[in-house]
């Protein structure tokens, strides 16, 4: 059975969005238990959030001030910034409500609730009151959806391009936390020594890593141990490396994934040859930049090969 | 045991269920019998459970509604209308030969004219109609078949006869709710089913896929049929949506599909492009293809035409077949039926008044308060007057429109339609009634056993229009008692 490329391209964008979602959902709890476990005085600003999540110019077309409540505003209640929480699930939401008959019937009303949800809560979730619980209902939802979709579609083309989406979003938003711990925040190189290993704690939890992390790694948090293993661990779903594999498998049985295929190899190496042991802070960070415009590269290849082909 | 059934009465309606008696029909006395002995706290609670499952059911229909759209929930009442079937199996036959007659007459139009030329029918109603399209002449589709799908309105007189209100036959909808009324009745009436032998309906879109796939130009043994939707905004997206997934056809918007240099359709998959055969298109024909048609409609293919002129694709409901739905058009089918067929008719047509005849809008004008005035080319039941239920000033306006304009109206007797016994409140109240069913024609015909009944909630109402205050009911036709 084949599948109309809109309907590939929407289901795409749903597993994207929906993962966005979840990814910023959980960076901004990650970065709250930064912001409250370091010495006042010595924390990162809120701005970093944005930084991360490339929105700084969109952000300060709107707001004035990079503070607690307009950043979190922006993120989480801002139907205005496309990539807010209660956008990206807005988006998701349209994409389901046009491929329900490819879906388990659940989906769309569990996708539709959610969508509810947020649209309901956000605006009171912005404070620090209300805010924990949010962000939790959101996590624990889309990972329920993620479940059902996991455990009830066929291994057709509706799954592997929910499944491409997914992992594509995945790596992005895994390799923008880590640039939490390399890039604007740390610009001096050892300027939070103290703080580091609650630094790479948080981004861990951020990233549900952490129990992964002390049975495959140990105890102690350190940076490049940390890196190698949200990037390169084989074994662990959230890392890179395992986002990698799950494209390329997908896109195996795919008709003309050359192009494609070709992008892969080409992250895939470069994720090789990177020693998060012997590089700098700084060149952690370029080489974050430079990945992710190849996600980038890899997101219009698969657009213009399987989406919208001439 | 319900009083209202007691003292229910239709006054000098036909009354589907219940005789001028009091007592119920045969087919239904099974039914009324059991509904009579819920009291109304039973009826009240099943009428929920129907609410319940319509909304469930229904979920896509209410959801899409953001932004004050058109769609309501579907108002349902929850007693059956119950027809025999051996009374069905006339007007069956009438409907086949009806559509028959119908399809011979696009296909001449299109072709010889024969009918214009012989005079039986005037030429200019049919060439100076809208719904005339010169870019169809010169084609005949295969079996000469153009319409396809036809939605009729039928109603049931004083006389208790059948008799047809219009032929619909550019893009009919409702028969989802054709399917779903029964899914329903299931679960909220079960017991009724246990006395009865019910012809079902749900093999509908079944029976769709093979009139469709009976089209296509290429001999396969799975030809590829698509349904063509204009989208997630349009009223019937949710019946494009479950006829699709009934056929296990994709559901494809215009910009899925192209035509290459060859005239062939293909639409757009990840696995490369996909030939299609049979194109079930459920947008109006404007906006199908901005090469002929509508140059501004993004809804459409272009260059559809091309392909469906040269036959490498099939189009149901074929572009052009809108000449034979025109109310003027309609006066003349029982001529068409014995010019083409050389049968009688064998289901009536209302007797229609052409305000375009000089006598008959002499007639029209000086009897507008006993009438029921339609502009030949509205749908959904507007523009229509009532006479009986128009106040005068309703009646001098129409009087001016037809003066003005009169190839564009008719007239019918207001015509005493049928009645049954509807749940309203706490109480079973007569309501007028309506029936569409869905005609198929392809390399074979087929009629739906029943169709869509719908019904016009408000009290003495003849409107059942869903657009303006109808609800439907589901349609029995029933085998004797087994």
């Amino acid at each position: 059975m084949t599948m109309l490329s809109r309907v590939a391209e929407r289901l795409y964008w749903m597993a994207r969005y929906l993962e966005r979602a979840e990814d910023t959902a959980r960076l901004v709890m990650a970065y709250q238990h930064i912001i409250m476990d370091i010495p006042k005085g010595s924390e990162p600003g809120w701005d970093v959030l944005l930084s991360i999540l490339d929105a700084n110019p969109v952000f300060n077309e709107r707001y004035r001030a990079a503070n607690e409540q307009n950043v979190l505003k922006f993120l989480i209640a801002d139907l205005d910034n496309v990539s807010s929480i209660p956008s990206s699930i807005k988006a998701a939401r349209e994409n389901v409500r046009t491929t329900r008959d490819v879906l388990p019937e659940e989906a769309w009303e569990m996708v539709n609730e959610l969508h509810l949800y947020v649209q309901e809560k956000s605006e009171t979730s912005v404070g620090r009151r209300n805010r924990h619980a949010f962000l939790e209902h959101v996590i624990s939802r889309c990972q329920m959806i993620n479940g059902l979709l996991m455990s009830n579609l066929s291994r057709d083309h509706s799954y592997r391009f929910i499944k491409l989406g997914r992992l594509l979003e995945r790596s992005d938003m895994i390799t923008r936390v880590i640039d939490v711990g390399a890039g604007d925040i740390l610009e001096r190189e050892g300027a939070f020594e103290a703080i580091d290993p609650l630094l790479w704690g948080a981004l861990l939890q951020g990233l549900s890593a952490m129990g992964a992390y002390r049975r495959a790694v140990g105890p102690l948090v350190e940076k490049n141990a940390v890196v190698e293993f949200v990037f390169s661990e084989q074994m662990f779903p959230r890392s890179v490396r395992f986002c990698l594999s799950g494209i390329r498998e997908e896109l195996g049985p795919l008709r003309a994934n050359k192009d494609a295929l070709r992008v892969v190899e080409r992250a895939r190496r470069k994720l090789r040859r990177f020693d998060p042991n012997v590089a700098t802070r700084e060149e952690l960070h370029r080489f974050i930049d430079s990945f992710q415009l190849t996600l980038n590269d890899l997101s219009a290849v698969i657009t213009d090969t399987w989406f919208q082909p001439e | 045991m319900n009083k209202s059934w007691k003292s229910y009465q239709s006054g000098d309606f036909f009354d589907e269920l219940i005789t001028p008696k009091g007592q119920p029909r045969v087919a239904a006395r099974q039914a009324v019998k059991l509904l009579q002995s819920l009291p109304a706290e039973e009826m009240n609670a099943r009428r929920a459970a129907a609410e319940l499952a319509i909304k469930e059911m229904g979920i896509s229909f209410t959801v899409y509604t953001e932004g004050g759209n058109i769609d309501r929930a579907w108002p349902f009442d929850i007693i059956p209308r119950v027809i025999p079937a051996k009374d069905w199996a006339a007007v069956s036959t009438g409907l086949i030969q009806r559509s028959r007659a119908l399809n011979c007459f696009i296909d001449d139009i299109y072709n010889a004219q024969s009918i214009l030329k012989d005079g039986v029918v005037p030429a200019e109603i049919v060439l100076d109609s809208p719904n005339y399209r010169p870019e169809c002449a010169g084609i005949s589709p295969r079996y000469g078949v153009w319409a396809h799908i036809c939605g009729s309105d039928l109603v049931r007189a004083a006389d208790g006869r059948f008799y047809v209100l219009e032929d619909n036959l550019r893009v009919p909808s409702g028969v989802s709710y054709m399917v779903e009324n029964r899914e329903i009745t299931k679960r909220v009436l079960p017991e009724l089913f246990e006395n009865y032998s019910i012809l079902p309906v749900d093999d509908y879109p079944s029976r769709l896929y093979k009139t469709l796939a009976s089209l296509s130009p290429r001999d396969i043994k799975r030809p590829c049929v698509v349904v063509l939707t204009p989208g997630i905004y349009n009223s019937a997206y949710f019946e494009h949506a479950f006829l699709a997934q009934g056929m296990g056809a994709e559901l494809v918007e215009g910009s899925d599909l192209f035509v290459d240099d060859s005239d062939t359709v293909y639409m757009r998959t990840v696995d490369g492009p996909v030939h299609v055969d049979v194109i079930y298109r459920r947008i109006d024909e404007d906006f199908m293809d901005p090469e002929v048609f509508r140059e501004d409609s993004t809804l459409g293919v272009p260059g559809l035409m091309r392909a469906w002129k040269a036959g490498k694709v099939a189009i149901a409901n074929a572009p052009g077949a809108g000449v034979a739905d025109d109310k003027v058009v309609y006066a003349y089918v029982p001529d068409m039926i014995r010019y083409y067929l050389k049968e009688e008719p064998l289901i009536e047509s209302v007797p229609t008044y052409l305000c375009m005849r000089k006598d008959d809008r002499d007639y029209v004008l000086k009897n507008l308060k006993d009438l029921v005035v339609k502009p030949a080319n509205e749908s959904g039941g507007y523009g229509i007057m009532v006479g009986p239920h128009s106040t005068k000033a309703v009646h001098r306006k129409f009087a001016k429109l037809i003066k003005e304009n009169p190839r564009n109206y008719i007239a019918q007797p207001t015509l005493s339609l049928s009645t049954a016994p509807t749940y309203i409140d706490d109480s079973v109240q007569p309501r007028h009634l309506d029936l569409r069913p869905f005609i198929l024609q392809g390399k074979d015909s087929w009629v739906t056993p029943g169709g869509l009944t719908r019904v016009a909630l408000v009290k003495g109402s003849l409107v059942v229009n869903s657009s303006q205050g109808g609800g439907s009911k589901d349609t029995w036709i029933v085998e004797g008692k087994k």
